[in-house]
């Protein structure tokens, strides 16, 4: 038992709301923003309009705290967690709930001036660029095609001082409205529509909103479902390591190296096809389940005989050209802790939370320590290839103890509770996504998806502060940023 | 136990072996044409299936394409995404920059109508709802094969 932190017991004061969720009044809410104790990783901020949200990890279980808005303001949690700041814009640009007290310069995070309508998900919304005059818009020249992240993301590299601008970096241009859209579906609605929230999750994302209705909804997983889910992730995880190994591989001009991921991955997404799946595992997860028609063990058999005759080359060609990469866009340690920065980016850097092993029947003998500390480039792409190769024993190991071990129970329902909330989450393959889901009358009433890439945006101006304009595309490259889950 | 030097060896004349060939018919013998790629606000599936796409899997320059890093070296215009609203003036600015006979192609379901995130406060939809779209490769994600045999035949005067 983990004893509590000071932050941990400020949460637990207030109201209890579900499991791990506790509501506290507006002093509590600002005490955790000033309290000198050492502070609890923050995992995600957001807002709508009546509430203000907190994920903490404590330990390795989500701790969530929340706290009514009053007229639209709030105090807001940046001053303390920087993590925190885009929550703060989001929130900002959706419902014109403004942070108080924050560093930032209350810049837009994704109207821009673009939205023909202010504050799109408020109850009163206005015309477009009238939130309190035209919104803050960074003037700096974009660098968007070519920077070396596959989506829509603007960079300005600071050409005096070398780096980048990340205050003035845009990350909310590919913007597509999904909180919007997914606000009164049902939860199978919902699911299909969180399915296409990132090509980086296309099964981690789902999962993680099936987890949270599990828990919203009182229902149990039986364990072959749970292997089933778990063998689904690891071939996801597999398949984007390759692609974002490809991509660095190309980025630094090694093409052999590039060559064996892009065969390796396309091979990986045929025996997926021939085995009743879909190839990149799109509409793969339901929400108590999987796609019909695909049966697990065959397709995990046929993913192993397929891609472990390919391990030992492209291990080899990954040490060959790793010192090209040596040192390129350094993560320290204490960066990655702070920002609760994880994947395999922040498990190179030292941060060793792996959500995976906290969870129910996973065979930890399968995961190696990935216990790189270098934070570099060459240091990520070490990590990736070596949990290609642990993916595909996690694999193996379930499926010589298939649907065995206890089922994960159902939360029971708390008294003088009426709305439905869970928290879930997955370990994707570029780090962990949380899902938090409120249901009302069978419905979605709120709901937050964290992309594990807010944490390394926010982190993005001290990573890259060394790095020369001509090595940025590599570095963003071996970083595996995508602002596809950030946008949304 | 193979040495490291043998393994690297065989390494490159897999590469070497892989060479996917020509789709087309006979081969291509015409000049390439620029291809450039452009995401507009997606899940980034279809982008990602455009890099698989210019990997060594498939035979896009065989089959007389090559990929452009510059709006003004581009003949075609590969558009995926549903058309994010801070995106529109950018397509608009690629778009202008390429020279003339260019060609607009929507790659993916949203980029041809806006797929699940057509309509509401954030997007324009696909580029259907912009302008008449005569080539486009649907999916979601389309595979890359699928994109590579609609370039072929888009180029020899097939539309989609």
């Amino acid at each position: 038992m983990i004893p509590l932190s000071y932050m941990g017991r400020l949460v637990r004061g207030g109201e209890r709301l579900s499991y791990g969720h506790y509501a506290v009044d507006a002093p509590t809410w600002q005490a955790l923003w000033h309290t000198s104790e050492v502070a609890l990783p923050m995992l995600s901020f957001w807002a709508d309009e009546r509430r203000a949200y907190g994920l903490f990890l404590e330990g390795d279980q989500p701790l969530l705290v929340s706290t009514a808005i009053d007229d639209k303001r709030y105090v807001g949690p940046s001053q303390r967690y920087p993590v925190a700041e885009w929550g703060e814009r989001v929130a900002f640009d959706l419902y014109g709930v403004e942070a108080m007290e924050v560093p930032g310069d209350g810049r837009s995070a994704l109207d821009g001036g673009a939205w023909d309508i202010t504050w799109p998900l408020s109850q009163r919304p206005g015309p477009g660029g009238n939130h309190g005059g035209a919104p803050k818009v960074s003037k700096a020249p974009l660098w968007i095609d070519g920077n070396g992240v596959t989506g829509v993301f603007g960079l300005v590299p600071d050409m005096q001082q070398g780096g980048i601008r990340a205050e003035q970096c845009e990350a909310g241009l590919g913007h597509r409205g999904v909180t919007a859209q997914l606000l009164g579906r049902t939860p199978e609605e919902a699911m299909g529509l969180v399915a296409r929230m990132s090509a980086g999750g296309y099964v981690a994302y789902p999962l993680a909103l099936a987890r949270a209705l599990m828990q919203a909804e009182g229902r149990r997983i039986e364990p072959a479902l749970r292997d089933s889910w778990m063998v689904l992730l690891e071939i996801e995880r597999v398949s984007l390591h390759l692609h974002d190994v490809m991509l660095t591989a190309r980025a630094m001009d090694a093409g052999v190296l590039a060559a064996h991921c892009t065969h390796a991955r396309e091979a990986l997404a045929r025996v997926c096809v021939e085995n009743g799946a879909t190839r990149r595992l799109t509409d793969m997860i339901r929400k108590d389940g999987y796609r019909r028609g695909v049966e697990i063990v065959p397709l995990a058999q046929a993913v192993l005989r397929e891609m472990k005759p390919r391990l030992s080359k492209l291990a080899l060609l990954v040490d060959v050209y790793a010192p090209r990469l040596a040192g390129l866009a350094v993560l320290p340690v204490e960066l990655a802790r702070g920002l609760a920065i994880g994947g395999p980016v922040g498990r190179s850097s030292g941060r060793s939370l792996d959500l995976r092993r906290a969870e129910n029947g996973m065979r930890l003998d399968a995961l190696r320590a990935t216990g790189a500390s270098a934070g570099d480039a060459r240091a990520r792409q070490a990590v990736r290839m070596t949990e290609v190769f642990d993916a595909l024993r996690l694999i193996e190991r379930i499926l010589g103890s298939f649907g065995l071990g206890e089922a994960d129970e159902a939360y029971p329902a708390i008294p003088n509770v009426t709305d439905q909330e869970g928290v879930g989450a997955a370990e994707s393959a570029r780090g962990d996504v949380w899902a938090w889901v409120r249901l009302r009358d069978g419905r979605v009433d709120a709901i937050h998806m964290r992309d594990p890439a807010v944490p390394l945006l926010a982190g993005l101006g001290r990573i890259m502060k060394d790095v020369e304009v001509a090595m940025m595309p590599l570095a963003l490259r071996s970083l595996g940023v995508s602002t596809a889950g950030v946008a949304q | 136990m193979k040495s490291r030097t043998i393994s690297l060896v065989e390494a490159f004349l897999d590469v070497r072996r892989w060479r996917a060939r020509s789709v087309a018919s006979g081969g291509c013998t015409q000049l390439p044409i620029g291809l450039y790629f452009l995401e507009t606000g997606s899940c980034e599936g279809c982008a990602m299936e455009l890099e698989a796409l210019c990997g060594g899997a498939y035979a896009l320059e065989q089959n007389g394409f090559r990929r452009v890093l510059q709006p003004e070296d581009a003949d075609w215009l590969l558009v995926t995404g549903a058309v994010s609203r801070r995106c529109a003036e950018r397509l608009d600015q690629v778009w202008r920059a390429m020279p003339a006979g260019r060609s607009l192609i929507a790659i993916g379901r949203c980029a041809v109508d806006g797929g699940p995130f057509a309509g509401g406060y954030a997007t324009l939809g696909g580029l259907a709802g912009l302008t008449r779209v005569q080539r486009s490769v649907p999916g979601c994600p389309p595979e890359p094969a699928a994109i590579l045999a609609a370039l072929v035949a888009f180029r020899e005067g097939k539309a989609a």
